[in-house]
């Protein structure tokens, strides 16, 4: 049985006429198990097979390579399938359905997939369409996949994904990976962000077989097949966001389901032993000073039972020593979550020829990355950016970038560090 | 387990349900001892009961009538639920009286009283929880009690004074240890800011008057004829900085001046209360109360202003010093627990 905690990071002290309370809740799991202990898990491998993974060659050996070195990961009994991306989706093996993994499944798939060979187009709707078929015929509730590609969705409308993407949102979790310089990062962070995945480059062919190894290993890891995130907010109060901070920022908004007016409700997938916070923001009206309010609860939810809360509260006070204080966990996540959106806005007006915006807005991310300690950050961007003084954020746009420099800063951008040690 | 009246799902812990906010399990509002209360035996009989602190009942949110969690807020509101502790009073002894109260400013009263009177000997026991730590109402309600409880299941010796001031320093020493398991058995674990909370008591056994505290809460002895008596020394920042030689009014008026440098619950060292012990040669008052009331009166001399103008009868004086405070501002919680001594010894 997992064991959960939720541990709440705020200043509850609220000035006279104050309304906004900020929190950052930290939610924790331990032995959680392996995948699939309760109701079996599923595994989808899909590997864009489209005429451009053989130029250069490299593409598709390390695809091969890549995908053998998930499928060795797969624990016995998981059901899995390897679908190959081409104009449509074609089943890899099995041939319908999906298999459990055995020593004999898992060497006759990695048979099959030295033979993939690079063909046809990309569609990446077709293919979750045709992931979604095969996960439907196993008997089990842990759904993941894992998707390749190196180039952007060219063979269907931009109508056709966004349909196939809501098809399968809540039916699995899918990790994207994109190889190469040619795939387009804000197109598969969209699927990912909507399949509760992650989304990374993988600039050198060389490193896709440990980055898959690995991504399968997390997936056999986590124990808990589904939690949901629930908030409860007070009658007469707003709910203003509620955002994942780490490991990386995800706006929570567009999941968001209503349960009852006060309540409301977040998919957050599979855990594994992990961490995760979450920022929460809520307005309610002013009270008198003294007054003491419970303004949100902040549950996780797993098969139907609470299994931690954290309560955020506010204090509306007239000592001002304890009202201006800003609690360093919500200032710290305020500015990750901000160098995220400034980074991705500076790469957007970069590649839109709008040499000003993008200036500014890099400029504000290198600033942000220095004050938050984000190191990565920092360096990514001076692949980009020439930082002449990051206390001032002040930056030029470097010349002759790298394709492949932007895209690692672009898909980076969400990742965030954890609070310094004060 | 679903709503009996609604259908919706519920937990089973909770009393309400949140949907449509009907009670769930059989009101709880019959406990032995509900918290707060006033024992109607408490005012004939010395109070010898060893209770343990009741579980806090859970009636309806006091704010909008909505139901309570099981973590005590409203779900509908957000309020805290009520700890049955707005305003409290005791009289265990014609002679003693207590009472203790929100105040103005706090969202709930976090002091807690324990009293108990017979045959000329009283016991006066005052703990003010910490704001900043959690549940520190439970804590404070849990020691008071248990140090209540040791005094008066103590031996009464009738030795000389000087024997009667030995034993009581020891009981009350005793006392403050017993008060700060009791307050360290409420943490939950694994809380950061545990709860916490101070300790102040006073005896009168005949002549004899024993105090001991940890923290800043207080005792005063008010002798008819002669000069008022600060009984304790704070466990405070302020004190420390009196003793260092900075103006007492300046000192008390630093932001920092509550701050309290010793205190009972999981997080403190050991416990070792300092004792003081006094012989009355009159009649008077003997006032043991939390920093609700001493903060606007600090000096014994300006108290002992204040607690002359109250009416003689001792609840009625309880009640006026407990007002009084509340009309100075009620920034605290404020808890006053008085003995009329001596006049018949």
């Amino acid at each position: 049985m997992a064991d959960w905690t939720a541990q709440v990071f705020q200043n509850e002290y609220l000035p006279d006429g104050g309304t906004d309370i900020h929190a950052i809740v930290t939610v924790t799991s331990k032995g959680t198990g392996q995948a699939g202990e309760s109701g079996g898990a599923a595994e989808a491998i899909i590997i864009d097979c489209s005429g451009s993974m053989g130029a250069p060659r490299s593409k598709i050996i390390a695809a091969r390579q890549a995908a053998a070195a998930a499928i060795d990961e797969i624990a016995d009994g998981t059901w899995f399938a390897v679908i190959a991306g081409v104009g449509l989706a074609q089943p890899v093996y099995p041939q319908t359905g999906m298999v459990q993994a055995s020593d004999r499944t898992r060497s006759v798939a990695s048979a099959a997939v030295a033979q993939l060979t690079p063909q046809g187009g990309t569609a990446i709707g077709q293919w979750l369409l045709t992931a979604f078929e095969h996960f439907r015929a196993a008997p089990a509730q842990q759904r993941h996949a894992i998707l390749l590609t190196d180039g952007k969705n060219e063979g269907e409308t931009a109508e056709q994904l966004r349909g196939a993407i809501e098809a399968v949102t809540g039916e699995f979790q899918c990790d994207c990976r994109g190889v190469g310089a040619d795939w387009d990062v804000p197109e598969l962070r969209g699927i990912a962000d909507a399949l509760l995945g992650s989304v990374e480059l993988i600039a050198d062919p060389a490193d896709m077989a440990a980055d898959f190894q690995a991504m399968m290993q997390t997936a056999m890891a986590r124990g808990v097949a589904d939690a949901k995130l629930k908030v409860w907010a007070p009658q007469g109060a707003e709910l203003l966001f509620v955002r994942q901070v780490a490991p990386t920022v995800q706006d929570l908004t567009d999941r968001r389901v209503d349960v009852t007016p006060l309540i409301t409700e977040y998919p957050t997938g599979a855990w594994g032993d992990e961490s995760r916070d979450y920022h929460v923001a809520v307005r309610v009206p002013a009270k008198a000073l003294g007054a003491e309010q419970l303004v949100a609860r902040v549950q996780i939810e797993v098969g139907g039972q609470v299994v931690t809360q954290g309560l955020i509260k506010a204090l509306w006070s007239d000592q001002t020593e304890l009202t201006t204080r800003i609690n360093p966990a919500v200032a710290h996540y305020t500015g990750q979550a901000e160098l995220a959106q400034v980074i991705q806005e500076g790469l957007a007006a970069k590649a839109d020829g709008d040499t000003d915006t993008a200036t500014f807005k890099l400029g504000r991310a290198a600033q942000l990355a220095a004050e938050t300690g984000n190191e990565e950050a920092t360096q990514k961007l001076k692949k980009v950016v020439d930082i002449e003084d990051p206390a001032t954020g002040t930056v030029r746009l470097k010349r002759d970038v790298s394709k492949l420099d932007e895209m690692a800063l672009d898909t980076a951008s969400t990742k965030t560090t954890r609070v310094r040690p004060s | 387990m679903n709503c009996p009246n609604c259908g919706a799902a519920v937990d089973a812990d909770f009393a309400f349900c949140e949907s449509c906010g009907a009670a769930l399990t059989p009101s709880r509002t019959t406990a032995a001892n509900p918290v707060g209360s006033v024992d109607a035996s408490a005012r004939t009989q010395p109070t010898t009961r060893h209770t343990e602190p009741a579980v806090p009942p859970a009636p309806p949110c006091p704010n909008c009538g909505g139901a309570v969690g099981s973590d005590g807020w409203c779900t509908v509101c957000g309020a805290r639920a009520s700890n049955g502790r707005e305003h409290v009073i005791e009289q265990p002894a014609p002679t003693v009286a207590a009472v203790s109260d929100r105040g103005r400013l706090h969202p709930r009263n976090e002091d807690a009283f324990a009293v108990a009177s017979q045959d000329g000997w009283t016991a006066l026991v005052v703990c003010d929880g910490v704001t900043t730590a959690t549940d520190s109402d439970t804590a404070a309600f849990a020691a008071a009690q248990a140090a209540r409880n040791l005094l008066t299941a103590a031996d009464r010796p009738t030795g000389s004074v000087a024997d009667r001031q030995r034993h009581w320093s020891l009981q009350v020493k005793a006392a403050a240890v017993a008060a700060d398991q009791a307050a360290e058995g409420t943490a939950t674990g694994g809380d950061a800011n545990p709860p916490s909370c101070t300790f102040v008591t006073a005896i009168t056994d005949g002549e004899v008057i024993v105090a001991a505290n940890v923290g800043d809460s207080r005792a005063y002895w008010l002798p008819d004829n002669g000069p008022a008596q600060q009984l304790t020394t704070d466990d405070s920042w302020a004190t420390e900085q009196i003793r260092a030689g900075v103006p007492r009014d300046e000192a008390e008026a630093d932001p920092q001046a509550h701050a309290i440098t010793r205190w009972l619950g999981i997080d403190s060292p050991e416990v070792d209360a300092n004792t003081t012990t006094v012989t009355a040669d009159c009649p008077g008052w003997l006032l043991v109360c939390s920093d609700g009331l001493w903060n606007y009166c600090s000096d014994a001399s300006q108290l002992r202003e204040v607690v002359d103008k109250q009416p003689a009868e001792p609840l009625a004086r309880a009640e006026a010093l407990v007002a009084w405070a509340n009309e100075q501002g009620g920034h605290d919680n404020i808890t006053v627990t008085l003995a009329r001594i001596g006049d018949v010894f």
